[in-house]
């Protein structure tokens, strides 16, 4: 694809001049893609200008929600505007800040710098620092000839360097800093051995890229952009004409990728990344129709070039699903004739027990995948489509544009690439509740049979034998805490979004309480399912954040949590617990939270947000069925 | 009036596409300082569009030269005229 879709920008104008915003921003999102040509990509970024422009003047400008800065030592002019499509197309309004090329370091290390003197104004201050730096930066490259011990030395120091910019940065911000690792150039003047040769620059690329992975402390997320010029093809990337011209570090058919790149990563850490790949099954998992064909007659595995196809496609599916992404099937089929597919064809890698949701009906696949999405606990926006069939892609997006719905190529062969190229289910970083959700989830489906095996809700609770572990954000646990504060929609009172560094600062204040609950039970070790923060304030202690994975709904980990609350208040001297419900499309499931709790309403306002507030004296705490692990 | 020469015409097709603007109207005698807004980061996004819609590539002296002194659309049209004739001539 190298120009958008007619048909959406079409709409796009229309709606943008008929005055309806949110129709014409949901167009717009859709015409933009990441094989955009750059022409038409920035064409689209400048279309986002007059929206906004519109919008405003309407007194209709939505929110920002994200500072942004955005720091090089080349021009980043073609750049920043991609950065701000993409990121507008992830669902992230941001505020963007883009100093003059050349002044990285000095940005970060004056004192008195525009960055750290409010840059851009009015909007949110700035959360996220992109450090878009290229091999050109590096700043202690080995002399030709250089010994072993003098290129490690290199690239220690290297290292070091970038260190102090992101600790300067985070000290004077308290932000996430995305950093660029380092691109090697595609000429090699050692030739073959430049891999080799501790002087060598491909060499000294490589292990500083190593390097400046294990030494990024958790605000820092390095941002793969070597990958990135190795898959555009390394002279492609780096076309040494616009440098020479204009300074601009990589090629501008390239940027377009790159930005899409740096706003995936950004957008995840908003908590915008998907969750859940829903497939459908005929000529998507396998050549063929298998209520036509019959099991014995897919093109599936080993044999011939198609089924090869189809196999390397579930395996990439599979290996999602390891590191947690959920798998769900949404199939127009009979469900028996669909299922006998996975429990005979020899060419299935995919097993049954892969799938968290598995739907196959005559229904039509919007409301399929909205009862999908009901069924995981996840929006619809946390939802990716793959389907063969453009029609049923013209009707989900059509019908549930929440969801994401690539195009796929016509060949089983390149659909790996059509969905992977949006980078749908970017992470910043891998927890070891990632690596199991897959299995959490098939035993969720284990608990729902016994709850309903067991008679009542209190033997059911009792035959979980629940352990909670419950400990304030330590090292340990700070990336999951802050993944779930990142991304928690549903249990979440308040849907206040803290970045890792954030968490890390609330964590190490005193006049902060923090507190995280583990809960293993019988069929397994759901892991860190809430967090919570309060802050003190006078003889109060304010409940700024709870939240709760909904995995572990009405197992009385709320009345834990409560009780682990109001011991920690009393210990500060607090008399009272005070809570705020804020209502979001998606937490309505808790707006009765703490009136169930035994709190008392102490008004409200007008966008719906209540406040709430618990007197601890002479308070008993609240049975329940979880047992308390030793810490 | 429109441009008659067809190479004319595409490249202000792309110009409009470049700048957002459908009523640009251009001719050999145009020069980057009478279009609002042709400064050098437009300069490097026309480049690019030309390459990527004509097929053609530009050695980063050209690039430069064509925003110089005393250039205009007229120079810029002969020398991708040029550069479209080579691309179409047989080897050798």
């Amino acid at each position: 694809m190298t120009s958008p879709d007619p048909d959406a920008l079409a709409t796009f104008r229309s709606d943008l001049a008929a005055g309806r915003w949110e129709d014409a921003a949901r167009a717009l999102r859709r015409a933009v893609d990441p094989a955009l040509d750059f022409t038409a990509a920035a064409a689209l970024a400048r279309q986002l200008g007059k929206l906004r422009a519109a919008r405003a003047a309407a007194g209709a400008a939505p929110k920002r929600t994200l500072g942004l800065a955005l720091l090089s030592n080349y021009t980043a002019t073609q750049l920043a505007p991609l950065l701000d499509l993409f990121l507008f197309a992830a669902g992230v309004e941001a505020s963007l800040y883009v100093p003059d090329y050349g002044t990285l370091r000095q940005e970060i290390l004056d004192p008195g710098s525009e960055l750290y003197r409010g840059a851009g104004g009015a909007g949110p201050g700035i959360s996220t620092v992109i450090l878009a730096a290229s091999w050109r930066d590096l700043a202690h490259v080995p002399a030709p000839g250089a010994r072993r011990e003098e290129a490690a030395a290199a690239v220690a120091r290297e290292v070091a360097d970038w260190s102090s910019l992101w600790n300067a940065l985070h000290a004077r911000l308290g932000c996430q800093v995305v950093q660029n690792n380092f691109d090697a150039p595609p000429w090699r003047t050692l030739a073959n051995h430049e891999a080799r040769d501790p002087s060598g620059l491909a060499s000294h690329v490589a292990r500083v890229n190593v390097a400046l992975q294990d030494a990024a402390p958790p605000f820092v997320t390095i941002h793969d952009q070597d990958h990135l010029a190795a898959t555009h093809g390394r002279w492609t990337w780096g076309d040494e004409r616009f440098f020479h011209l204009a300074k601009l570090a990589c090629a501008p058919e390239c940027q377009v990728d790159y930005a899409h790149s740096l706003a995936s990563l950004v957008a995840a850490q908003q908590g915008r990344a998907r969750k859940c790949m829903v497939l459908d099954l005929d000529n998507t998992l396998w050549g063929g129709v298998v209520g036509d064909d019959g099991v014995d007659g897919l093109r599936l595995g080993q044999g011939d070039a198609e089924g090869e196809a189809f196999a390397a496609f579930q395996r990439w599916a599979k290996g999602l699903r390891a590191r947690g992404v959920l798998l769900a099937v949404c199939s127009k089929n009979d469900p028996a004739i669909a299922r006998e597919a996975f429990d005979r064809h020899p060419g299935m890698v995919l097993r049954f027990e892969d799938v968290a949701c598995f739907v196959a009906n005559w229904t039509d696949k919007a409301t399929n995948l909205r009862s999908i999405a009901e069924q995981l606990n996840i929006g619809l926006d946390s939802l990716v489509f793959v389907d063969d069939n453009p029609a049923e892609r013209l009707l989900v997006r059509q019908l549930a544009p929440e969801v994401a719905v690539p195009e796929l190529a016509s060949d089983p062969a390149e659909y790996v690439r059509s969905v992977e190229r949006h980078r749908y289910f970017q992470t910043v970083a891998m927890s070891d509740e990632d690596w199991r959700r897959a299995d959490l989830y098939r035993a969720d489906a284990a608990r729902k049979g016994e709850e309903a095996a067991a008679g009542g809700l209190e033997a059911f609770l009792v035959s979980l034998r629940m352990v909670a572990r419950v400990t304030p954000i330590d090292a340990a646990s700070l990336e999951r805490s802050a993944q779930l504060v990142n991304k928690s929609n549903q249990f979440n009172l308040t849907t206040r979004r803290y970045s890792t560094a954030d968490v890390l600062r609330i964590a190490h204040d005193p006049g902060w309480v923090t507190l995280t609950v583990s809960l293993a039970d019988r069929f397994g070790d759901n892991g860190l399912i809430s967090v919570v923060l309060a802050r003190a304030d006078g003889d109060a202690l304010e409940i700024d954040t709870w939240l709760m994975s909904c995995r572990v709904l009405k197992r009385g980990v709320e009345q834990l949590v409560l009780n682990r609350l109001g011991e920690a208040a009393a210990a500060r001297g607090a008399r009272v617990l005070r809570g705020t419900y804020v209502p979001t499309p998606k937490n309505g499931l808790v707006a009765e939270h703490y009136s169930g709790l035994g709190f008392r309403p102490m008004g409200s306002a007008g966008d719906g947000t209540t406040r709430w507030e618990l007197d601890l004296a002479g308070r008993a705490p609240l049975p329940t069925h979880i047992a308390i692990a030793p810490s | 009036m429109p441009p008659t020469d067809d190479v004319l015409a595409r490249l202000q097709q792309l110009l409009r596409e470049v700048f957002g603007d459908d009523t640009l109207v251009v001719s050999d005698a145009t020069t980057a300082d009478d279009v609002d807004g042709w400064d050098s980061l437009m300069h490097v996004n026309i480049i690019i569009a030309i390459e990527k819609r004509f097929g053609v590539k530009f050695a980063a002296a050209e690039i430069a030269s064509l925003k110089g002194e005393g250039q205009n659309l007229g120079t810029f049209r002969q020398l991708l005229t040029r550069k479209l004739a080579s691309a179409k001539a047989p080897p050798g």
